[in-house]
């Protein structure tokens, strides 16, 4: 069951001028849920979109290398993108009904591909909304447009649109970030029934949903390939240094904090500056952690803290515009 | 699947083909009046009025319609921007409160703004006749500005739609009354914006022919006060078209040179006056 | 204290001074659009009080020195060149905005873009005068008619609604369109099914923004239309829309009796028939979202 469905041959991935993914080799397994695990900004999501090629809608992207689906190189120009697509669901960060009916929604991928016939959509239609549970709650109303579901609905019925098609993977980025917690464990739940006839592929910042449904674990960082392999093997042994400090740094609430530093306001380099002042009080071994709302901060810093010979363990998203970054002497 | 395909192709090349289509329409458009234009374009043509016998094929120019047009853009433009912009602070949610009455006084500019130039015209005729006013420069300033008041100042609610409650509210955790938050803070946030739609409307007067036809008149001379009749040039392109003569045709294509270069000049100030005048704007 | 409080009292009554102003220049600028008509109506008044409204609506005999007053070719040449207008310039605006919202690279919008707001802003004159130029270039000719105006109403309206058009074609989120591409969908697909279908209001709102336009255009109609007062049956019929009729017959009235009258009811005619359009795609608009929203 556990052959390899997805294999990645030195994929590199450019925005313009900056990389956002460098020379990633590695096997995703099938049947089984992968996670894509790492700090924000480190590629998870343009791995994830490497896959579908939807990067491809983003201008100015290069790619290189190779990604092997079915033992086919999905990258090869003369690919039929279309088909590709069906093959491999998505489910997004934010739930994003289309705007039409329930029912539509749904229909929507099968009538692409050519499904005509009224009695075999009612059942995809019926059947997938069955698996994502949400038939009982929304079979009176299927005309009704699916923007008046509440979201967590709304990310269901959008598994639900995902799985009409019939694909053999499914693409998860971080599909329960936007949710309430119970509409999220829905989500997990659905997630893990569904790994005995999908190709699971999740991308998440929370480390303990990573734990809760993975099998196999990427983690990514700045754009590297840090480490990869089954979810026990990395989680309770971790052969890298920087992902035991991911996993430890989001159980930050065990590790103390040898001082904090609230640099909300501040500009790059200035932050930078600051964070060094602080750091050179410190001993070693000690642990900074600070609070950043620059954007630009929050993938320069750890770089240039890195560049110094500074440990960065994490960075993590507070909220809509702050970071935190834990940073070891 | 060939099928899908195929219809992708299709429609991919009948997008490209109308962008081809309506680019290359547009420029060819533009070629070719300059091109007729430009040979009967010289310096006598905007140094100096019509003199006797012009519209004969003689000697003279038609400063009078691009003095005239100025006289009637700007006056309107300055009168509008004065009615539009308290409008457009209006629509605001603080003063307006019910979104009711801001969704009628939008549909009522929406209509406004859809209503035909030559009906303000024939409007703005009425009231003249009504006022015993005879074809003057302050006819067609009144009426110019009916017309550009609905395209300023919905122009204007747009951007101003646009400033976010926070900066609002910023200005009112500081003590700040309502007209002095919608004068000192969101006026300054979207002047670029603001005078943009100026300079939109402008356009709009200064080319609009069908509105003046009857209530600013035509002379050859120089008006020197508001209630001088006054040119204009969509006016004078229009006259001198009618002529039977060649040589005054060729001065029409010559005129809407002119014109054309006086819009291409606000186009461009309106760039460049947003850009520079972007650095004061709240990101 | 004493002179804090009289600058308080001072910023409170300059607000309020100020809400009222802007009070009453709004209340001004709405009704302006009630003013309009109600003074068209009763300048038309004196002949609707002598004709019977279908005689004037319907009948195709024009001779204001008999007193016959038909404006039956008039409204038809209107609706014609409109129409064919419409015909010509909804297609190859839609297919350009969506092009330049969905395809194009940055490069292409970029200098694209600029041109069609220029464009947009170029006097109607001056569309005219390429008419005339492009009708006399000899040879392929197609003379003074329908046709010749459609074309030109086309081409006027064209850069307003492919510009409004491509902005609302620009609003509809990534998420949903690459919603529609990760179930397999082409891009014209998602162009069709989903962008098409999110921003209808929109797009229709800059429909009836260029139509109202060629409604109301009147300098380069009249100059390439023909102006003959009989209803066209083909497009290579010459007309003669409202607008050209009241610019040319508006300064030699005065002599014939209800002449002035009949002039500005074909303004009131015009007038009615741009807010009938206004409302009934408001309407078709309102309709369809309460379906699909």
């Amino acid at each position: 069951m556990n052959e390899t469905c997805i294999s990645i041959r030195h994929l590199s991935v450019f925005y313009g001028k900056s990389v956002a993914l460098k020379d990633i080799s590695l096997s995703i397994p099938g049947r089984q849920i992968t996670a894509i695990i790492g700090p924000s900004g480190c590629g998870k999501t343009t791995l994830l979109r490497s896959i579908n090629r939807l990067i491809e809608s983003t201008d100015e992207t290069r790619v290189s290398g190779e990604i092997l689906v079915d033992g086919q190189n999905i990258m090869d120009r003369r690919l039929d993108v279309t088909a590709l697509r069906k093959k491999i669901g998505l489910l997004a960060q934010k739930p994003s009904p289309l705007p039409m009916s329930i029912y539509d929604n749904v229909a929507y991928g099968p009538r692409i591909h050519g499904e005509r016939d009224r009695k075999a959509l009612d059942r995809t239609v019926q059947d997938c909304l069955q698996t994502v549970s949400l038939w009982d709650e929304v079979k009176h109303r299927l005309r009704a447009p699916a923007s008046r579901l509440s979201v967590g609905q709304q990310q269901r019925l959008c598994l639900a649109r995902s799985l009409a098609v019939r694909p053999e993977i499914l693409l998860c980025d971080e599909p329960t970030s936007a949710l309430d917690p119970v509409s999220s464990q829905t989500i997990e739940k659905k997630l893990v029934e569904l790994k005995k006839d999908y190709t699971i592929v999740i991308v998440t910042h929370n480390i303990h949903q990573a734990i809760r449904l993975a099998d196999y674990v990427i983690h990514l960082y700045l754009g590297e390939l840090v480490e990869h392999g089954p979810a026990n093997e990395v989680f309770e042994h971790p052969k890298e240094e920087r992902t035991r400090a991911y996993i430890n740094g989001t159980f930050l609430a065990d590790i103390k904090f040898d001082k904090e530093l609230d640099l909300k306001g501040t500009k790059c380099p200035y932050n930078f500056v600051y964070a060094k002042l602080a750091l050179d009080d410190l001993a070693e071994g000690n642990i900074l952690r600070i609070i950043v709302d620059d954007p630009t901060a929050v993938t320069e810093l750890p770089r240039g803290m890195e560049a110094d010979g500074y440990e960065v363990l994490n960075s993590n998203q507070l909220n809509k515009t702050d970071w935190e970054i834990v940073i070891r002497k | 699947m060939g099928r899908r395909k195929m219809e992708e192709a299709i429609f991919k090349c009948l997008m490209v083909a109308s962008v081809v289509i309506v680019v290359g329409v547009l420029l060819t458009m533009i070629v070719m009046v300059i091109w007729r234009g430009l040979p009967a374009l010289d310096l006598s043509m905007i140094t100096q009025t019509p003199k006797g016998g012009y519209y004969l094929g003689r000697e003279g120019g038609i400063l009078n319609a691009i003095v005239g047009s100025l006289y009637l853009a700007i006056g309107a433009t300055v009168l509008a921007f004065v009615i539009s912009l308290p409008v457009a602070l209006f629509l605001q949610r603080e003063y307006i409160g019910r979104a009711r009455f801001a969704g009628l006084v939008r549909l009522c500019l929406d209509i406004l703004w859809g209503i035909p130039s030559i009906v303000y015209g024939a409007f703005g005729f009425i009231i003249m006749l009504y006022l015993g006013m005879r074809a003057s420069l302050l006819g067609g300033i009144v009426v110019l500005t009916l017309l550009e008041i609905p395209i300023m100042a919905r122009a204007m609610d747009e951007v101003i739609r646009t400033v976010s409650a926070d900066l609002k509210d910023a200005s009112y955790a500081l003590g700040a009354t309502r007209s002095e938050t919608a004068v000192k803070v969101v006026t300054r946030q979207v002047l670029p914006g603001i005078l943009t739609a100026a300079l939109l409307a402008f356009g709009r007067g200064i080319g609009d022919a069908a509105s003046i036809l009857f209530t600013a008149g035509y002379t050859d001379r120089i008006p020197t006060s508001l209630l001088d009749p006054v040119a204009s040039l969509p006016l004078a392109i229009f006259f001198q078209l009618g002529t039977p003569f060649p040589e005054v045709r060729e001065r029409a294509y010559a005129s809407a040179v002119i014109l054309l270069v006086i819009i291409l000049l606000i186009s461009i100030a309106s760039r460049l006056l947003s850009r520079r005048l972007a650095k004061h704007v709240v990101k | 204290m004493e002179k804090g409080l009289s600058r308080l009292i001072g910023r409170r009554w300059a607000d309020l001074a100020a809400t009222r102003l802007m009070f009453v220049a709004t209340v001004f600028v709405a009704s302006v659009a009630v003013f309009i008509g109600i003074g068209l109506l009763l300048k038309s008044w004196p002949i609707l009080e002598a004709r019977p409204l279908s005689e004037l609506l319907f009948s195709s005999v024009w001779c204001p020195s008999r007193g016959e007053f038909g404006f039956y070719p008039f409204i038809m040449g209107t609706l014609w060149v409109t129409g064919l207008a419409g015909i010509i310039a909804l297609p190859l605006s839609l297919l350009s905005a969506l092009y330049l919202a969905e395809y194009a690279p940055n490069k292409v919008r970029a200098l694209v873009k600029p041109a069609l707001d220029l464009l947009a802003g170029i006097p109607s004159v001056v569309y005219g005068i390429w008419g005339i130029l492009a009708l006399s270039l000899g040879g392929i000719s197609i003379g003074f008619n329908v046709l010749a105006g459609g074309i030109v109403l086309a081409i006027m309206v064209i850069p307003v609604v492919t510009s409004v058009s491509e902005e609302v074609f620009r609003t509809v989120p990534r998420d949903i369109k690459e919603a529609s591409l990760a179930v397999g969908a082409t891009r014209w697909e998602t162009a069709k099914h989903v962008v098409m279908r999110a921003s209808l209001p929109g797009v229709a709102a800059a429909v009836v923004l260029g139509f109202s336009r060629a409604f109301g255009e009147t300098m380069a109609v009249l100059m390439v239309v023909g102006n003959v007062a009989r209803a066209p049956s083909s497009v290579m019929d010459p007309a003669y829309p409202l607008t050209a009729l009241i610019a040319n017959n508006y300064g030699e009235m005065m002599s014939v009796p209800l002449y002035d009258s009949a002039l500005l009811l074909a303004a009131l005619v015009l007038l009615v028939m741009v807010l009938v359009f206004n409302v009934a795609a408001r309407l078709a608009l309102a309709r369809v979202q309460r379906r699909w929203a």
